[in-house]
């Protein structure tokens, strides 16, 4: 029973293990480098409009200026816990245990 | 678990490798590494991508890394009372801070959280129906769970910004924290919708004046950085569901004031804001309120100069915008993501999408294994139960006693450790007993051993080595009696073994009957969870299938036959490594019932090591699996065969093949919780199931009436040896898928199992 003396299957599955091994090491390598940000700019300094010149949009004026002061009113204290529903909490239905 | 079969006959292989190595042990041994090591190495590059789909998934759901806390109540003494008093726009140019305010009668609709599936596409059907923009703070971990909703949101000319990538109160994370945070979600949106973003918002913020001495050097290092910071003037606070009206009037700004606008599109239960938004934006409309992005209302308070000259700018740099798809500078914050950054992100968003399938498929594998383990187990006990009752009842028999002599044939091949004690325990039979000791070749003076005890009625016959099955079909040949009892040569029975043995032939129908193999060298630590398994196995798992009429296996060890069934069969086969299994199964077709009789005891010497342990069991399990498949034709086959290929097969399969295989399951999550979830729902959760085992164990050990303090072994077994069992079967599934050849390997026997009533 399941002996193939010709040697035929063995190489095919060496093969797929060979490719599997590879597609592991990839995908734990994909998420190292994603997840540690190496080889990725998305610093956005360098692509902002006011990177370099010190002249932005009108120092700190306009946007005070033509502010909304009022505007902070409605609800004044702290930030209290916000949506306090993390995305984390929504779907964890079918996950872990 | 299949049983004890004593190898008897390792046919020496010829030599396969080139070199030759200086022994044969050393040979046999590289032989073995040259076979594993690929495996090994496959096996844990699996386990490295299965831990790396598990932690990304935990990550994902915040189980990995997650941080609850949100700081409230923090003084701001540190942060200017132009940006606490400021609009709530917040940028950095050249390292001063400066707020921007949304222009009169202007609303910025912004959403946090999402993208979620159920709500996000509704609040993007609305703003399309109403034609307006909103600006998304989204979620990194929710973007690369859902990247087309990004994709869609992206191209109906909505404005995106980074809330994090797992929502966390970023005023409690270190500097590298936030830089990962940011950038991880940047490369899932450019993975999902191909452009990034300046904009950023943070987890739990709401108004510039609640801007505290925590964030604000989370907001001062982002905006040095170009990001530019939003915060919103009205909250609807939507989020505490407070009813559409109430939503409505608390997004509204007071009279005619420009207002960024906070709702959720995500996060929990949203219909009350898919209910209010319509309303607000026709209220806002009627009011004449026009709608725009971040970039649009940084767009209007801004000089027409200064805008040109920053679009010059900003050409040159990056070469990022486009202006061609961002309906006039609604989605100046975007930059189209190019190279390392987009396919990074692409690669990103499928390894996400890899996850989301994998780790449900594999909790769909987890809750097969355990209901089929706690199924098991249930059936186990409950059959066990009856079959004890059954069989010991006082009005139970099988029919008349059976007295007449029958044949024991012992195969053995260098057994000079064993053999004497092997017969001298046969000679002291209550049961009148011919021996037939078929010498397969011994090289050790098994045979001359054997003749020189000089007891009555041994008979040797000797053959040219050739395999355990060669040896017991001579045997059979040579027996006298119309029943045989096939044991081991490394094996001691009591005085009343036999007589117990062979009383259910007086049923008629009763082609084999197995025995009740013990270890008989417990002392050692593997020898101890070896006995837990023998107990365990013989006495659940055995009176289960015999309940069931379905056992697949009659132990090497002992057992007996009706020589007119096996001779019907064809006799031994050496088609598989367990001619014991095979020939189980072959006499279940032809219709005979194949019985268990617990009080016929044999004391069996197990491996003594892992090494000789796994290569037993390795052929165990490869013989196992080689006889299912010979035997698969029952599946389709009418009457007896029939009924075991439907009942007896697909237990046998489940229990002895699947569950192993899919066991390292349990262990993996079990550990994941431990580590990321749960420490000690997780630890309980497997006392509970070691719980569990341990009943039945117990159980198993009452209706042997063997001593409860072997049982204190349990939870070690379960760190080691469990797991060994499950490799060995995953090694062997393997090596019949290859097409390898695999032999018989003689166990080096101790002989120091010998007085039964001694041991326990």
């Amino acid at each position: 029973m399941f002996v193939d003396s010709s040697g035929r299957r063995a190489r095919l599955l060496r093969r797929l293990g060979l490719l599997v091994g590879a597609v592991c090491v990839g995908y734990a390598a994909v998420l190292g480098l994603a997840f540690m940000g190496v080889g990725i700019s998305v610093n956005p300094s360098s692509l902002l409009p006011f990177g370099a010149g010190g002249d932005g949009p009108g120092g700190p004026g306009p946007g005070s200026g033509a502010g909304p002061q009022g505007g902070v009113a409605p609800t004044g204290p702290p930030p209290s816990a916000g949506p306090s529903t993390s995305p984390s909490a929504v779907p964890s239905a079918a996950s872990t245990d | 678990m299949t049983t004890p079969t004593t190898p008897t006959a390792p046919p020496s292989p010829p030599a396969r490798g080139r070199r030759r190595a200086p022994s044969r042990i050393g040979r046999a041994a590289s032989r073995a590494a040259a076979l594993q090591r690929p495996r090994v190495l496959l096996a844990l590059l699996l386990l490295l991508a299965l831990t790396c789909v598990m932690l990304l998934d935990g990550y994902l759901r915040a189980e990995v890394g997650g941080d609850e806390r949100v700081r409230t109540g923090a003084s701001a003494s540190d942060v200017p009372d132009d940006v606490l008093d400021g609009g709530p726009i917040l940028t950095f140019p050249g390292g001063q801070a400066t707020t921007v305010s949304v222009p009169d009668k202007t609303i910025v609709l912004t959403f946090d959280d999402g993208p979620d599936p159920t709500w996000t596409p509704q609040v993007l059907d609305i703003l399309d129906e109403y034609d307006v923009p909103g600006t998304f703070f989204l979620v990194g971990s929710m973007i690369s769970r859902h990247p087309g909703i990004v994709r869609d949101l992206v191209e109906q000319g909505n404005e995106v910004g980074v809330h994090t990538f797992t929502h966390v109160d970023l005023s409690y994370q270190s500097e590298a924290r936030v830089t990962r945070e940011v950038e991880q979600t940047q490369l899932a949106l450019a993975g999902a919708a191909g452009i990034t973003t300046t904009l950023f918002r943070a987890p739990y913020s709401s108004e510039t004046n609640a801007i505290d001495d925590y964030s604000w050097p989370v907001y001062q290092n982002l905006g040095e950085d170009g990001y530019t910071s939003v915060f919103i003037d009205t909250d609807s606070d939507d989020w505490k569901r407070p009813g559409v009206s109430k939503i409505v009037e608390w997004a509204t700004p007071e009279d005619d004031e420009g207002a960024s606008v906070l709702f959720h599109d995500a996060g929990g239960e949203r219909s009350q804001t898919i209910a209010a938004l319509p309303k607000y934006i026709e209220k806002m409309k009627a009011k004449g309120y026009t709608f725009t992005t971040v970039s649009g209302a940084m767009a209007d308070q801004q000089s027409p100069q200064q805008q040109q000259q920053q679009e010059q700018e900003s050409q040159q740099p990056g070469g990022g915008r486009q202006p061609e798809q961002s309906g006039g500078g609604l989605q100046a914050a975007h930059h189209k993501a190019t190279g390392a950054t987009l396919y990074e992100g692409k690669a990103l968003v499928a390894a996400v999408a890899v996850a989301e399938w994998t780790v449900p498929a594999l909790s769909v594998g987890l809750v097969i294994v355990g209901v089929a383990v706690m199924g098991r187990f249930a059936m186990m006990l409950v059959l066990a139960r009856r079959h004890h009752r059954q069989r010991n009842r006082r009005r139970f028999s099988w029919g008349p006693p059976v007295t007449g002599p029958v044949s024991v044939v012992v195969p053995a091949y260098n057994e000079k450790e064993c053999i004497e004690a092997t017969l001298r325990s046969l000679a002291r039979s209550t049961h009148p007993v011919e021996i037939i000791v078929v010498d397969d070749g011994s090289t050790d003076g098994t045979a001359e051993i054997a003749e020189s005890l000089g007891l009555p009625g041994v008979r040797v016959v000797r053959q040219a080595n050739a395999g355990k099955p060669a040896a017991l079909n001579n045997g059979v040949r040579h027996a006298r009696y119309d029943i045989v009892v096939m044991m081991d040569g490394d094996t001691v029975f009591e005085p009343d073994t036999v007589r117990h043995l062979v009383q259910p032939f007086a049923d008629p129908a009763v082609g084999a009957v197995a025995g009740n193999a013990k270890v008989g060298n417990r002392r050692t630590l593997i020898g101890a969870w070896q006995h837990i398994e023998y107990v365990m196995g013989f006495n659940l798992d055995r009176r289960m299938y015999d309940l069931l009429r379905c056992m697949p296996t009659i132990p090497g060890a002992i057992g007996a036959f009706r020589r007119e069934a096996v001779l019907q069969a064809g006799g031994m086969s050496d088609d598989t490594l367990a001619e014991d299994t095979d020939i189980t199964i072959a006499l279940h077709r032809a219709g005979w019932r194949v019985v268990y009789e617990e009080h016929a005891r044999a004391w069996t010497e197990a491996p003594g090591s892992l090494g000789q342990l796994w290569s037993q069991r390795y052929r165990w399990s490869y013989g196992t699996m080689q006889a299912l498949w010979k035997h698969r034709r029952s599946l389709t086959d009418k009457g007896p065969s029939g009924r075991f290929g439907r009942v007896g097969m697909p237990l046998v399969v489940l229990f002895q093949v699947v569950t192993p295989v899919f066991a390292p399951l349990i262990d993996v999550f079990t550990v994941y919780s431990m580590v990321f979830v749960d420490f000690r729902a997780a630890l309980l959760a497997w006392l509970a199931v070691l719980g569990v085992q341990l009943v039945c164990a117990a159980y198993a050990f009452r209706l042997d009436r063997e001593k409860y303090r072997y049982l204190l072994m349990m939870p070690l077994q379960q760190l080691a040896y469990r797991q060994m069992m499950y490799l060995v079967l995953i090694h062997s599934c393997v090596t019949a898928l290859t097409g390898g050849r695999l032999r018989w390997q003689k166990l080096k026997r101790t002989g120091e199992v010998g007085t039964p009533a001694g041991n326990g």
